[in-house]
């Protein structure tokens, strides 16, 4: 046979389906999206034979067209036909599995059955009839344990075996209406079909499932004609068509298993529901989250071991930094570079723009993977699901899910990761709501603008740090009720529904592999963009034009027949600034760039052109707002000074002074200000990339930024506007602008909402 | 008949009805919750319900849990 075959992976959520993939392709695998959806796609060669290529569709419990996931699986199954599915089915919870199974068979492809946990079902001392199961639902059934390994070559071997001649055909029947019905709409419908897919089709139609009625591009005589036979059936059976057949596939199973399935001890509290009275306890429930999210927090991003803390993350992350980061590859290379002659310009490059950039992320990579280690670990063992339902009543308010809380702890240490762990919300109202809000939480990045501000302007006073995460909380909820309340994210409200796994141990290879599949792909992203960013910062300030010749700025300023003393007045008028204090970095593209747009700034108190600058520098990469101020305000480590602390405090008088001068004397509220609007505006570039991946869509990319820069600048002009009225130097116009602003700010968010009434019984 | 949020936790109910919109319906349905098939409340925690249904466990909203009559 030279085609080649292709099996799908499909059973329902939690029955164990990552784990067996992992264990049928080992690590050919490949990682990637459903077409046009962020529903992740995996493919990979059995381990038991190269040519055949397996594909893990989203883990589901029906073929209805009502979930992403579902559609998804199912567009593939039909349109793809691939040569077989192998269907993973959870011993310990055979009815529900089996209902999937049934709607599996009807599609004409061949069904092979993974018989997954059966170990924990001998150990119950229930007991299961596999052969007489196989006969009954037509399909070969492989005894496995997924998490052992046991029984999984042999599935992929009959899973092969069935995709080369295979066939399986649908035992089970409906009642006596509704077969009378589909056999009418076979008739009329679907007899130019393959044999083997018309019973799914006339059942879908029976379903009357829009998606299948509208592909199957039917005449109105037709749809009017089989609408009579629904009708028909829907009025003897007293109920609609489609529950009619879920309430008798479940019948049907429920018979099925009567004489097959024996279950000895009934009605026990198992271990797992034991747990569950404690951890989802009402009065425990909250104390015990609080202490495990600390947990993870203060392991992965907290204070370092070396500091007496127990965090294992940032103590690598340290290191990192100081020693991989600063001194390997920012030092080393550029000794290196040196050495061999290189010219100025090309050292700098690499090593003050893409090493630097480079060192940067590769800092957060430890905090990183020990924070996706213990986030996967909370997922595998069952917690993760336990903390969505736990926090979803209190999200649910804000206009948010329960499961947005894990993105915006994740946004704590870097905003890319966080948009992308917002993947895991079905909603896509939520979905979305999640995305465009969790980067207003201070990340890492952030962090050195607020020790810079504090340090300069405060005098080091941790409320400064502390206000930062309250201004970030405040705004996702603050924001979450506004939109909540806009026609944009109005609609359909999602009720929480989702199953709870059974809590377990961990299993290591599916933690270890989930932990680094999220690490790299965190490394790739951050990676890519902080490498070309980088570049672009290290050109837009290095290059210029000084009085009509374009070079390095620098080397310019060292040509005294370019830079003339009438010159360097026309530019000290420029910048308003003292002649004695001109730089060559006045000149640069940046600055020119920079200087008009401080005009966005005024308002807000710090319209200048260094920390206007440094603002949209960092909207490329945050880290480059105090490396930027670093540079401007003539920090210089070329010669041999020590390099710029992280939070700048070499330059905190400078800035101090300046913010001063430029604020008529309200320097602490113009930082504070500054500060709140980076720390509230448009993420770096990289987690922009990330919220255009998640959004899948150009229009909800620029509302998401759009919204963020608004929401930032808003409030940062009505901090500082009214802020004035405390410190003195009212703006009368000003001022009246910020209270109409809060004014509607706090309309928007206290009046009615109307959602509840759509939420009624039909 | 009465909503799931009203029944007695541990006791063993059997569902009537599952209301709501078709989405919502068939959603619940496809978990598990048909006329018929029996439910067990385990815990609550603020109105929100965590039932076993078949051989799963079931975190549901007060919303939803009002829909299904037992």
């Amino acid at each position: 046979m030279d085609k080649q075959l292709r099996i799908a992976l499909a059973g329902n959520p939690n029955s164990g389906k990552t784990t067996l993939f992992n264990k049928l392709t080992g690590s050919n695998q490949f990682v990637g999206n459903w077409p046009g959806v962020t529903v992740e796609k995996k493919e990979g060669r059995l381990i038991v034979d190269k040519e055949v290529i397996l594909t893990d569709l989203p883990g589901i419990y029906s073929l209805s067209p009502y979930t992403l996931e579902e559609v998804v699986a199912r567009n593939y199954l039909i349109e793809e036909k691939p040569d077989a599915i192998l269907n993973i089915v959870d011993a310990t919870n055979l009815e529900r599995n089996l209902y999937l199974t049934t709607q599996l068979t009807e599609l004409g492809i061949p069904v092979v059955i993974a018989l997954n946990m059966m170990d924990l079902v001998r150990r119950a001392g229930d007991s299961i009839n596999v052969k007489e199961l196989s006969r009954q639902l037509g399909c070969k059934i492989v005894e496995i344990s997924a998490l052992k390994g046991e029984g999984v070559a042999d599935a992929a071997k009959a899973a092969i075996e069935a995709a080369k001649n295979g066939k399986t055909i649908p035992q089970h029947s409906f009642s006596g209406p509704v077969e009378h019905a589909l056999a009418h709409i076979e008739e009329v419908t679907v007899h130019n079909l393959p044999e083997e897919r018309q019973r799914w089709y006339a059942i879908k139609l029976f379903e009357r499932d829009e998606k299948v009625v509208e592909s199957m591009k039917l005449s109105d005589e037709v749809k009017a004609h089989i609408e009579q036979d629904i009708v028909a059936a829907e009025k003897e059976l007293d109920d609609d068509a489609e529950s009619i057949i879920t309430n008798e596939r479940y019948v049907y199973i429920g018979n099925m298993l009567k004489g097959i399935y024996k279950k000895k001890g009934k009605g026990q509290l198992s271990t797992s529901d034991k747990i569950d009275k404690i951890v989802t306890n009402r009065i425990l429930a909250l104390p015990i989250f609080i202490v495990v999210m600390f947990l993870v927090y203060a392991l992965s991003m907290g204070t370092s071991i070396a500091d007496g803390g127990i965090s294992i993350g940032t103590f690598l992350t340290d290191w990192t930094n100081d020693v991989l980061g600063g001194a390997w590859l920012q030092d080393g290379s550029r000794a290196i570079l040196e050495s061999w002659g290189a010219a100025p310009w090309l050292v700098g490059l690499i090593s003050d723009g893409i090493l630097a950039g480079v060192g940067a992320v590769l800092g957060f990579v430890p905090q990183m993977l020990v924070l996706f280690l213990m986030l996967c670990l909370l997922e595998d063992c069952g917690y993760m699901a336990r903390i969505a339902f736990i926090m979803d009543r209190i999200f649910r308010r804000f206009g948010l899910s329960g499961k947005s809380f894990i993105p915006m702890l994740v946004a704590t240490g870097c905003g890319i990761p966080g948009v992308m762990a917002s993947r895991t919300i079905e909603n896509e109202r939520d979905r979305r709501m999640t995305i465009t809000t969790t980067t207003f939480m201070p990340c890492g990045a952030k962090m050195p603008i607020i020790g810079l501000i504090a340090g300069a302007l405060f005098g080091g006073s941790t409320w400064v740090a502390t206000s930062a995460y309250f201004i970030g909380v405040a705004a996702i909820i603050i924001s979450g009720v506004m939109l909540k309340k806009t026609k944009r994210f109005a609609g359909d409200p999602a009720p929480f529904v989702m199953e709870l796994p059974a809590y377990h141990l961990p299993a290591w290879g599916n933690v270890l592999r989930g932990t680094w599949e999220r690490g790299w792909s965190f490394i790739k992203r951050a990676g890519t963009v902080i490498v070309i960013s980088s570049i672009v910062i290290w050109f837009l300030t290095s290059f210029g034009s000084v009085n009509g010749k374009f070079g390095m700025v620098d080397d310019l300023y060292e040509d005294e027949t370019v830079v003339t003393d009438e010159y360097v007045a026309v530019v000290a008028d420029r910048m308003g600034v003292p002649e004695d204090e001109v730089e060559p970095m006045d000149d640069s593209i940046l600055a020119r760039v920079a200087q008009p747009v401080s005009v966005v700034f005024k308002p807000l108190g710090f319209g200048d052109w260094k920390p206007t600058a440094a603002t949209v520098t960092g909207l490329v990469a945050k880290e480059e707002v105090v490396a930027n101020f670093g540079i401007m305000y003539a920090y210089d480590d070329a010669d041999g000074e020590e390099e710029l602390e992280e939070n700048g405090d070499q330059i905190w008088d400078r800035v101090a002074e300046d913010f001063n001068a430029f604020s008529g004397g309200h320097g602490k509220l113009a930082a504070f200000a500054f500060m709140i609007f980076n720390l509230l505006c448009a993420p770096c570039f990289a987690a922009m990339g990330a919220i255009k991946r998640e959004m899948n869509s150009a229009k909800w990319t620029w509302f998401a930024i759009g919204y963020q820069c608004g929401f930032a600048w808003v409030i940062a002009f009505i901090v500082w506007q009214l802020g004035r009225v405390f410190a003195g130097g009212v703006n009368v116009v000003g001022l009246i602008l910020a209270l109409a602003m809060l004014a509607a700010l706090l309309w928007q968010l206290f009046k009615p909402y109307k959602e509840a009434q759509k939420l009624t019984v039909k | 008949m009465m909503p799931l949020i009203l029944a007695d936790p541990g006791e063993e109910a059997v569902i009537k009805k599952v209301g709501g919109s078709p989405e919502m319906k068939k959603h619940l349905e496809d978990m598990g919750f048909t006329a018929g098939g029996t439910v067990t409340v385990m815990n609550t925690i603020g109105g929100n319900l965590i039932v076993k249904i078949k051989e799963s466990r079931v975190a549901i909203s007060k919303e939803m849990a009002s829909k299904i009559m037992v």
